[in-house]
């Protein structure tokens, strides 16, 4: 019980002390006792912008709460399967009684130190989650809703009831205002088109994702909002496709219509278009660049090989289907696979091998140093090497993060360390490797320096 | 392919943003000194299409940026961040009298913003910009909830604020026109506020009884956002524009149930017969319809219809007896009510009655009725129809564009201010 002649120091003085949590006293008080005119308004919570793209920083700011009042703030948001994925932050107010994420340091929670976005990078599947969940997109047309609340006290907001003081709610979207999304089937090439808002002519990329296949489309949405005309295009995985499911039944002939649609296109420059390439993608971005007679005008490699994983069922580039040869397939202690000693040089199909040395144009190469499903050390070695002994290093670009695992994907979004790979004939979960707070320092990091390599190739 | 088109880069950030929020227009890689017009473009609900340009001359480094750099020409001109929209007019051919009206407040407004070469007035539609991006202006924050409200045989339209509440309150109430306007409730959710427009003069009610709504309607509106368990119960406000100052000044004044925390009135009188019900009132004015002057346009000018101020204390308002706060924003050049006029006599009946301090008026010189949410066009006088004629007249509301635009900011951000410091 409190009584109500309490002066404020001693009030002010047992709230550091911890023994009077500070709401519901503000609450109980509010008539007995005078506050300074600053305690009136209620907490807000405000998030700029709190229309986003994916790869913009948001900017979240507590306000209007007593000095160095201990908060909590807590993200939520469910992916399109419907899973709940949260994080939170443990924040102290200064002694304006704010907090602003792009300023103050964390001390606990999903994430520790000044995280402006930890809130985004750091969500994580909610306790009683199913396993292995990775966190994509499929509709780029709508836009990630995530709420996040400010919380009294520093509290693990999946564990323990607390007072939500305020709250925000923010989206995040793939697509800017006016790009447009346009499914290609056309000259046998299954893809999809993102075209930025206005007339052009915008110069172009060509986006290859890795053996998980179908077509993800999220990066070329994001690519098109910064004004590239981008086409992701799928090549196994995929209904459209001709051939069993679990290989690659297009060759050297499907991926040249892909890059000459894009050329042909009249509201695309054809003389500006960049291939980028995750994973298997690495590999056909080099075959393209070297064997196919295409000239783009710069490459992205990441976290990919040289040479194919899969044996070559013909010299186009068709393969065997992906499950045929597991020999360098290894698995850790829990039956979780990792691929990546199936990429490693030597264990590559040698006929497959790109001729590194007839690249023409510049390359960056993208490396995870904990990637655990691509030999992407080796690889950028090999590659480096190759480049060196013929007197091309200067179109070589490298750019390599400890900690950063195999996905290495548009900013602020969660790294998954392992995820669901398959479910027949077993299920199986395959490791990428990561670690929550450097794969998230990567992702930013490489994507700008992305953005500006090919600004510097495309654009100017 | 012209090397210039494929570099020069346009952005517009938050491309995403609130109607009231500012917005950043950046040209960029083009060259130093280039003479370019930079060009906003919309089609409203009504498919007419709105422009607005100003034109630019790059810096040393072949950058525009609209919020630094001056308009040199155009239908603004100077360091106008925001010219682009408050300088929408109907494109050249387009039928007189329009006015821009958001009625969808679930979808954005979407502008198309460009960059022409040279400094281009017309003809924008034959041309080929050199970049072009899409703007969203949004009247509704993410998770701010639209809740269509009929109880109690009310035509309203209630927004909550996304969060735990609870939160206060506040009663929107627009003109003589009627029909159910909601982006102003959206933006006030938008920021905090449990906001409830409500259709007084076209609910379905009069439409289907042919007779006009009571005072209680009014107080049922207020009971329905009362006790509404994520509003503050004791922390409501009004707010009304035109003939809802009307309404907004009788209940803060009268109701034995409307107990408000504070009032904002827009464009207003407080002359009304005292004990009128709400078609009384709009009577009153019918009657004094013969004081209607007409400008040379043939704009009907109904400001004179509630002037001379009466001195009859029956045929107005009591504000003396007022026991909340009352923000009043006027325009010196409203044509349509004698807003000015009935603020200063409002003033001099809390001076006499001693409560005053009560009381802050905002008033714009060169301000027209119209002092709407900021950053949409101003309509100097457009095509309207009170609910009590039948027919369509040009009405002449007022202002001049600059001057209008300029109050329209300043009086949001203010009533903003107010509502914060009576209502938190």
């Amino acid at each position: 019980m409190l009584r109500t002649h309490m002066t404020v120091t001693t009030i002010r003085q047992l709230m550091e002390m911890k023994i009077i949590p500070c709401f519901s006293l503000h609450r109980k008080l509010a008539g007995a006792v005078r506050w300074r005119s600053s305690y009136r308004q209620p907490p807000v919570l405000i998030a700029a912008p709190a229309r986003a793209l994916i790869d913009e920083q948001i900017s979240i700011k507590g306000r209007f709460l007593p000095p160095h009042c201990p908060v909590t703030v807590h993200s939520q948001m469910h992916s399109e399967d419907g899973d709940l994925w949260e994080a939170f932050a443990h924040y102290n107010a200064d002694a304006d009684g704010t907090v602003s994420l792009t300023r103050d340091h964390s001390v606990g929670g999903s994430y520790s130190g000044c995280e402006p976005m930890g809130l985004f990078w750091g969500l994580q599947p909610a306790p009683g989650a199913r396993e292995g969940l990775r966190l994509r997109k499929k509709n780029v047309e709508t836009p990630y809703v995530v709420h996040v609340s400010l919380l009294e006290g520093h509290v693990s907001p999946s564990e323990e009831q607390s007072n939500e003081l305020a709250a925000v709610t923010t989206e995040r979207w793939y697509m800017a205002p006016g790009v447009r999304r346009i499914e290609i089937c056309q000259d046998g090439v299954v893809g999809t088109l993102f075209l930025p808002p206005g007339t052009g002519p915008f110069p172009g990329m060509l986006d290859l994702w890795g053996m998980g296949g179908g077509l993800v489309e999220y990066r070329s949405a994001l690519f098109a909002s910064r004004g590239y005309a981008s086409l992701s295009v799928a090549y196994i995985g995929h209904k459209e496709l001709p051939g069993p499911q679990n290989k690659i039944n297009v060759g050297d002939s499907y991926f040249k219509s892909a890059f000459h649609l894009l050329q042909d296109h009249h509201q695309v420059c054809a003389d500006r278009i960049g291939i980028i390439g995750l994973s298997f993608g690495v590999y056909l971005t080099l075959r393209l660049a070297t064997n196919i007679g295409v000239k783009p005008s710069c490459l992205i490699c990441i976290n990919g090989p040289v040479g194919s994983t899969i044996k070559l069922s013909d010299d186009d580039g068709r393969t065997e289907n992906f499950e045929g040869d597991q020999k360098y397939w290894m698995y850790d202690d829990q039956g979780h696979v990792s691929f990546r000693a199936v990429s490693l040089p030597a264990n590559l199909s040698p006929e497959s091998k790109v001729k590194i040395e007839n690249l023409t144009c510049p390359l960056m190469y993208i490396v995870g140093e904990d990637d655990l499903s691509s030999s992407s050390i080796e690889n950028a070695d090999l590659i480096e090497e190759t480049l060196r002994a013929a007197g091309k290093s200067q179109l070589f670009t490298r750019l390599s993060y400890p900690g950063a695992g195999h996905l290495i994907e548009p900013p602020y979004s969660p790294n998954s360390r392992a995820s669901l790979w398959s479910v027949k004939p077993k299920k199986l979960i395959t490791l990428w490797g990561g670690h929550l707070a450097p794969h998230a320092a990567a992702q930013e990091d490489a994507w700008k320096k992305i953005l500006d390599f090919m600004e510097n190739n495309l654009r100017q | 392919m012209d090397r210039k088109q494929c570099c020069v880069k346009l952005s517009v950030q938050p491309s995403r943003g609130l109607m009231d929020e500012k917005f950043i227009v950046l040209v960029q890689n083009v060259w130093p000194g280039f003479q370019l017009t930079v060009h906003a473009l919309h089609q409203c609900e009504d498919g007419h299409s709105w422009e607005a340009f100003g034109h630019y001359a790059a810096d040393a480094t072949g950058t525009v940026n609209v919020s630094e750099d001056p308009s040199l020409g155009g239908t603004y001109s100077g360091v106008e961040p925001m010219g682009l929209l408050w300088s929408l007019r109907p494109v050249p051919g387009s039928k007189p009298g329009l006015r821009m009206r958001k009625m969808n407040v679930q979808t954005p407004m979407e502008v198309t913003i460009s960059v022409y070469q040279g400094h281009q007035t017309e003809g924008f539609v034959d041309q080929v910009p050199l970049a072009g991006v899409l703007v969203e202006r949004w009247y509704m924050a993410p998770g701010v909830r639209r809740i269509p409200i009929t109880e109690g045989g009310l035509t309203a339209t209630l927004f909550l604020p996304p969060g735990p509440g609870p939160f206060p309150g506040l009663l929107d109430l627009w003109g003589g026109g009627g029909k159910l306007v909601e982006y102003r409730a959206s933006l006030l959710a938008s920021h905090g506020i449990a906001s409830l427009a409500l259709d007084y003069l076209t609910p379905k009610i009069t439409i289907e009884t042919r007779k006009m709504v009571g005072i209680e309607y009014f107080e049922t509106a207020y009971r329905v956002l009362q006790q509404h368990p994520q509003v503050f119960s004791s922390r409501i406000a009004m707010l009304g524009l035109s003939f809802g100052t009307s309404i907004t000044l009788k209940m803060a004044a009268y109701s034995e149930v409307v107990k408000l925390r504070c009032a904002v009135c827009v464009s207003g009188s407080h002359v009304q017969p005292v004990d009128g019900s709400v078609e009384q009132i709009l009577g009153y004015f019918h009657k004094n319809g013969g004081k209607t002057r007409f400008s040379e346009e043939n704009e009907a000018i109904w400001r004179d219809l509630l002037l001379p101020i009466p001195t009859d204390s029956s045929l107005k308002v009591d504000v003396g007896r007022l026991q909340c706060p009352l923000l009043l924003v006027v325009g010196e050049d409203d044509q349509n009510w004698p807003a000015y006029e009935s603020a200063m006599d409002m003033k001099e009946m809390m001076e006499r009655a001693g409560n005053s301090h009560l009381l802050t008026i905002l008033s714009y010189p060169n301000a027209g009725h119209l002092i709407e949410p900021p950053y949409t066009p101003h309509a100097r006088s457009s095509f309207f129809r009170t609910v009590n004629t039948r027919e369509k007249m040009m009405a002449l509301w007022g202002g001049e564009t600059v001057a209008h635009s300029r109050a329209q900011e300043d009086a949001w951000r203010k009533t903003l201010v107010f509502l914060r410091e009576n209502l938190f």
